[in-house]
């Protein structure tokens, strides 16, 4: 066993040679490379099935020995100052090896399908392969400079791969903004990670909880720069996890392709935050306010996240917004010091929600031979609809996910956050209720999502009726009425964020397809629709194929399992009578490594918990049931409509009107996201490209014009010399004279001192 | 044949010598060769400029110790007697490594010249004048030697500059050759003011000039005519607006040797004559140093985001890489200085690995302004490729060797004893607001270039992509970047004695 631990440190290193010898292969031997481009997706999944290994057997072993710290090798500058890398393995870092390999080999393997087509698929892979190694490596770490390290190369890894398509502008900006956006909280990591070295003068964990703690006990910290190099540490989790002030990155990330939204920005890379919140929390728990501080970023980003998910018609956005607000649960159980709460919902979202991904990834594929390529199209909620028939494995997926998000029973989510809201009751009532309020919010947006997708008919073919082809494609309602819907754009307001019909993004690989001025579809060059928007295609999605169907029913069975490793069914009493679930088990050594003061009592008691969960599961469904009243499609069916007519009967005009009104507001609200994209583009962005100009301006005509001046004052004052010694005898003469009158004078002046 | 042996074993044989005089005399050779058309000029030269890297590898792993914070390989010949000139070499720990920088990237960037077909034989000429020129300041131990290899180096990048520019040549090698014999000036009074103020006798050995004390008020004042004229070269604020001209209408293999080598003499000279000649001055004035480094990073990150052109606005990001190097010597810790010699030579890489593909791309695409550009990557995927992972190392990727350097950096202001806590996290602060800014002017300068997509029947849709010697030469600097990135102790291994021999004059550790 000793024997086995001491090469742990291969376990994140396992997947580099791929990256290594794609990349060096693309650089080199570009052809030979592409044609065995099938050929590497085996040595990737092998690599991380083996990493899967390697992780539970150390999650196995975990049970006896609660943490392994290893040093491999330092960088010595000097005497004083050395850093020491090496991997430290505790149950949280093994939960989240097993968390990262599994969803990893899923995506890998789906993706393999997704992209098959894609002219950069091994280049897909190489990034990919990185991204493995390097969010591995992540959560072995064992001192903050290492964190820091891969926390960085994760976010290149997810800044190469939002800008994957590479030819279309938006997702140009949109890497450039994730990169930037992150590269904010890293500025308050580093600035974090340097504060806490000033005052531990320890970098590796175990020491720096040990000085630290016995700093506080001795009253020998200042607390305000405490608090501030805390929040500065926590301010990379924010941009990370995207929490409320450096969310916006979340949804612009979605332009990356659909495996990607599923691995890095739904279930690892945006849970990295919470991990590092969860790695430092014996750091935050001594510090008084910053829980609290956690805790309320957590509360707002559930909240925003919630309310900007609630009318997207992108179908990725809105789930990036719901996993915006997932990670806000998260946050908020950290900042109520609940650890074990956390890591459940983290597990159990992780999950779903990359089943989310991966099933609205099949749903796209499958719209892409209808609509056409451009994002704009394929993952327009507002064409979709009636996929159900279309795709029924994929719908059954997809169902599982939302139910799990959503919070119903059986389903993984639901345990979670049953806990989670617990213990918010626990916490203060306001949160709660925010909360609770926000898991009908999940429900309702989620279902929105669902039925708009999969109920109903193919929206596509409608579009034609309505006449007006290309001004909008909400001629259909998405509230299920007609007349109602009228979105209201400040364009004046909001030149930038609005996403603008007419300035879609257009696609182009090496054959370029202008298709007609109405549509500018992209295309790929093996499938082309042509006609769309003009001619009725009369062509129907199909399902994906089975690599793809794959992954998704293993996740599937993960969504509906995940929730048996917190449920306390399996209870065992362990010697102090505490009733445990496997995960409290698992966890409960850590825990008391890291901060042994907190209590663990789990008193599990089935009145409150069936209360509770009636409460929960309550909100859940009534969020699924205004969804599904208003969502549900009117053509549907007679009935729908009748009680459609029947309700509207009953309310009177005005109550409509407010109705539209607060509609509006929501829409509005939603479109353009909260107004907080529009504030940072002003401010920010404006703001520095302006101040770039200034400083330029000032670069070039002041700090230069002086420089140039000096040049042109000598160059005149030459000329002047030149002219004056131009070989004139009279201006020799007048220089002359000139001369001798100040000698004269000088002398004069000398002499009359000196004499009187 | 046994004297003979020993000469090359033994310390004794003048190897400095050689390395220094090497290039440039085969140089001179390059006028006697056959007219045989380019080819054969090319060859000899990067055989010259290879042979010399081997050379200087060589003397260097088997006559210098590295844990020896002395002066090694030391030469001393008498070359005019009456004030005491004379040809004094030497390196220690601190020259070794902008050495072995110099021998590497002049070797490439004269691989990258092989595009030059006007004036060929002028042009590796100049280069190999270069060589020996830059290598000269690093291994002089006299200061007026030291001076006039600085100046030695001048001709040649101004002949380069003006003869093988873009269309605002002349004005920019005029600013450039103006802006530096300027500053000349300064340094010759320095050296004057040094050499004249010591004992009764003058003296310009830097060993006899380091144990030496002067008033208080005389050493300010030498040091402030040094800053200024290592503040011109390194360029350090206000003095900072020859770079993006002399940078923008270069060649690239000049800017390669700009970037990576010239700009580093003035941090060396720093550390040489300012930090270790001058300890009292320095400490008095290593706040004000700190203070206009940081103000340099933002102020330059800050710039760089508003220039059209390319060149220039790489040329602004490795002004603003300079602010960290003078923060690292404004420290006056340990791991302060470490990090700036570590900045020297991880710049020198990444400077000269971008200006050498911002030239190639330019060769491609011919346009200079970056508004202009767009969509190259489907055309030129290599380039992409290679650009984007050295804009990466110069925004400071970890595991590549400019996180390294600034990490240092940063520790080394924060264990620095001699400020106050206030200060030093308003510093760190501040510096740190350069970490978000570097992104947004190198991504967005990459996004301009290579993102997005480009009109269908636009001319010159087509371009070839980089061949093998451009790629030869890309991944040759990223190696060095890669591994100093991932053990910085290569090159911490040959300061780290010398630096804490320096910083043992201060009183103050």
């Amino acid at each position: 066993m000793e024997y086995t631990f001491q090469y742990l440190w291969i376990i994140p290193f396992l997947p580099l040679p791929v990256p290594i010898l794609i990349g060096v292969g693309l650089l080199l031997f570009p052809r030979a490379t592409k044609n065995l481009r099938r050929m590497c997706v085996f040595p990737s999944v092998l690599l991380l099935s083996i990493v899967i290994v390697f992780s539970t057997y150390l999650s196995i072993q975990q049970i006896n020995n609660p943490a392994i710290y290893l040093s491999i090798w330092s960088w010595t500058i000097n005497n004083d100052f050395s850093l020491e890398f090496g991997c430290l393995v505790d149950p949280l870092t093994s939960i989240m090896l097993i968390l990262i390999s599994t969803v990893g080999i899923m995506v890998l393997i789906y993706s393999d399908n997704y992209m098959s087509h894609d002219q950069g698929y091994l280049r897909f892979f190489a990034y990919m392969s990185f991204f493995n190694t390097s969010m591995l490596g992540l959560v072995t770490s064992c001192n903050i400079i290492q964190i820091y390290f891969f926390w960085e190369l994760v976010g290149m890894c997810s800044y190469l791969l939002i800008g994957f398509w590479f030819t279309r502008p938006i997702a140009a900006n949109a890497c450039q903004k994730a990169f930037v956006t992150n590269r904010v909280g890293d500025f308050g990591l580093l600035l974090g990670i340097l504060g806490f070295y000033w005052i531990t003068g320890s970098l590796e964990f175990r020491d720096f909880f040990e000085i630290f703690k016995n700093l506080v006990y001795n009253n020998e910290v200042n607390f305000v720069f405490v608090t501030l190099c805390a929040f500065l540490l926590f301010s990379g989790s924010i941009a990370k996890s995207a929490q409320f002030p450096l969310h916006v990155w979340l949804p612009d990330a979605m332009e990356g392709p659909t495996p990607i939204s599923a691995l890095i920005h739904a279930a690892t890379m945006v849970a990295a935050g919470i991990f590092l919140v969860a790695r430092l929390l014996p750091l935050f728990i001594v510090i008084p306010y910053i829980m609290n501080l956690i805790a309320l970023i957590g509360i707002i980003t559930l909240l925003l996240g919630a309310t900007l998910a609630l009318a997207q018609k992108d179908i990725k956005k809105g789930l990036a917004y719901s996993t915006m607000s997932q990670l806000g649960y998260m946050m908020l159980s950290l900042g109520m010091g609940s650890y074990r709460t956390a890591l459940f919902h983290l597990i159990t979202h992780a999950y779903s929600k990359a089943l989310l991904f991966l099933g609205s990834g099949s749903v796209i594929h499958s719209m892409e031979t209808i609509v056409g390529y451009s994002p704009n199209k394929s993952q327009n909620l507002v064409l979709m609809g009636g996929l159900r028939k279309h795709v029924p494995i994929t719908k059954t997926s997809f169902l599982l996910g939302t139910l799990s998000l959503c919070g119903i029973p059986p389903l993984a989510c639901f345990w979670s956050k049953d806990e989670i809201l617990n213990d918010t009751w626990l916490y203060s009532p306001i949160f709660a209720i925010i909360a609770c309020s926000t898991a009908g919010l999940t429900a309702f947006y989620m279902f929105r999502i669902y039925l708009l997708t999969f109920e109903g008919h193919l929206n596509v073919h409608f579009q034609t009726y309505s006449g007006k082809k290309n001004s909008s494609v909400y001629s259909i309602s998405l509230w299920g009425r007609e007349g109602q819907k009228t979105i209201k754009r400040n364009f004046c307001l909001l030149p930038l964020l609005t996403m603008n019909n007419k300035e879609r993004a257009s696609f182009f690989w090496k054959n370029k397809y202008r298709i007609n001025k109405n549509v500018r579809s992209m295309t790929v060059p093996f499938i082309n629709i042509q006609n769309f928007g003009t001619k009725n295609t009369f062509s129907y999605p199909h399902e994906s194929d089975n690599t793809m169907l794959f992954s998704m029913l293993l996740l599937g069975i993960f969504t509906l399992f995940i929730g048996i490793i917190g449920i306390p069914f399996f209870t065992q009493f362990n010697q102090e009578g505490m009733q445990l679930d496997i995960l409290s088990k698992f966890l409960t050594p850590s825990i008391n490594l890291l901060h042994p003061n907190t209590k663990n009592l789990m008193n599990w008691d089935w009145y409150d918990f069936i209360t509770n969960a009636t409460f929960s599961v309550s909100i859940a469904s009534f969020g699924i049931l205004i969804a599904s009243f208003l969502y549900k499609p009117v053509y549907s069916s007679l009935q729908n409509l009748n009680f459609f007519n029947s309700f509207g009967i009953f309310i009177p005009n005005k109550l409509k009107i407010l109705g539209d009104k607060i509609i509006n507001v929501i829409y509005d609200w939603s479109y353009n996201r909260g107004y907080i994209d529009f504030v940072y583009v002003t401010f920010l962005t404006q703001g520095i490209r302006r101040l770039a100009e200034l400083i330029h301006f000032f670069d070039r005509r002041i700090i230069d014009g002086i420089t140039n001046g000096v040049g042109i004052s000598i160059f005149f004052m030459g000329e002047g010399i030149k002219y004056v010694g131009g070989g004139r005898i009279s201006s020799y003469l007048l220089m002359y004279v000139f001369y001798v009158l100040i000698f004269l004078l000088i002398f004069f002046y000398y002499f009359f001192f000196q004499y009187f | 044949m046994v004297q003979a042996y020993l000469v090359f074993t033994t310390n004794y044989f003048p190897w400095l010598t050689i390395v220094v005089v090497f290039p440039i005399f085969m140089g001179s050779l390059l006028f006697f060769l056959p007219h045989r058309g380019n080819k054969v000029i090319r060859w000899y030269t990067l055989c010259i400029c290879i042979i010399e890297l081997l050379l200087i590898t060589y003397v260097f792993s088997y006559h210098f110790q590295l844990d020896d914070p002395l002066i090694q390989l030391t030469e001393d010949y008498k070359w005019i007697d009456f004030f005491n000139f004379s040809w004094r070499l030497g390196i220690d720990g601190i020259s070794i490594g902008p050495i072995l920088l110099t021998g590497f990237i002049t070797t490439l960037a004269t691989l990258a010249a092989r595009p030059v077909t006007r004036e060929c034989r002028l042009f590796h000429f100049l280069m190999l004048a270069m060589y020996s020129g830059q290598i000269g300041p690093f291994s002089s131990q006299d200061l007026l030697l030291f001076f006039i290899m600085w100046e030695l180096e001048l001709i040649p990048v101004y002949l380069l500059l003006s003869m093988w520019g873009g269309k605002k040549r002349l004005y920019s090698a005029t600013k450039f050759f103006l802006y530096t014999a300027g500053s000349s000036a300064f340094l010759l009074m320095g050296i004057l003011g040094l050499c004249l103020s010591g004992s009764n006798e003058p003296t310009l050995n830097f060993e006899t000039l380091a144990n030496q004390s002067y008033p208080v008020a005389l050493e300010i004042l030498f040091y402030l005519g040094f800053f200024i004229a290592f503040a011109v070269k390194s360029p350090i604020i206000p003095f900072h607006t020859w770079l993006p001209d002399t940078h923008g209408e270069a060649h690239y293999s000049t800017c390669m040797l700009l970037a990576g080598i010239l700009l580093k003499m003035g941090a060396y000279g720093l550390v040489r004559i300012n930090m270790e000649l001058l300890p009292h001055a320095h400490s008095i004035f290593s706040p004000w140093l700190i203070i206009v480094g940081t103000m340099q990073i933002i102020y330059a990150a800050s710039t760089s985001p508003g220039q059209r052109n390319l060149k220039k606005r790489i040329a602004y990001s490795s002004v603003s890489h300079m602010g960290f190097i003078i923060i690292g010597l404004g420290s006056i810790s340990d791991t302060g200085l470490n990090g700036a010699i570590l900045q020297i030579i991880s710049h020198g890489f990444i400077g000269a690995a971008l200006f050498f593909l911002a030239g190639t791309s330019y060769d491609r695409i011919r346009l200079v302004y970056l508004d202009e550009m767009g969509g190259m990557a489907i055309t030129i995927p290599k380039i992409f490729t290679t650009f984007s992972i050295l804009s990466m190392a110069s925004l400071a990727l970890p595991g590549m060797s400019g996180f390294v350097a600034e990490l240092i950096v940063f520790l080394g202001i924060l264990t620095s004893q001699k400020f106050l806590l206030m200060t030093k996290t308003l510093i760190t602060f501040v510096m740190a607001i350069g970490i978000i800014l570097t992104p947004i002017y190198s991504l967005s300068m990459l996004r301009q270039m290579f993102y997005g997509y480009r009109l269908f029947n636009a001319p010159n849709s087509y371009f070839v992509d980089s061949g093998p010697r451009e790629l030869f030469l890309s991944i040759c600097i990223f190696l060095p970047i890669i591994a100093i990135g991932i053990y910085p102790d290569f090159v911490f291994s040959l300061s780290v004695d010398k630096v804490e021999a320096l910083l043992s004059n201060y009183f103050y550790p």
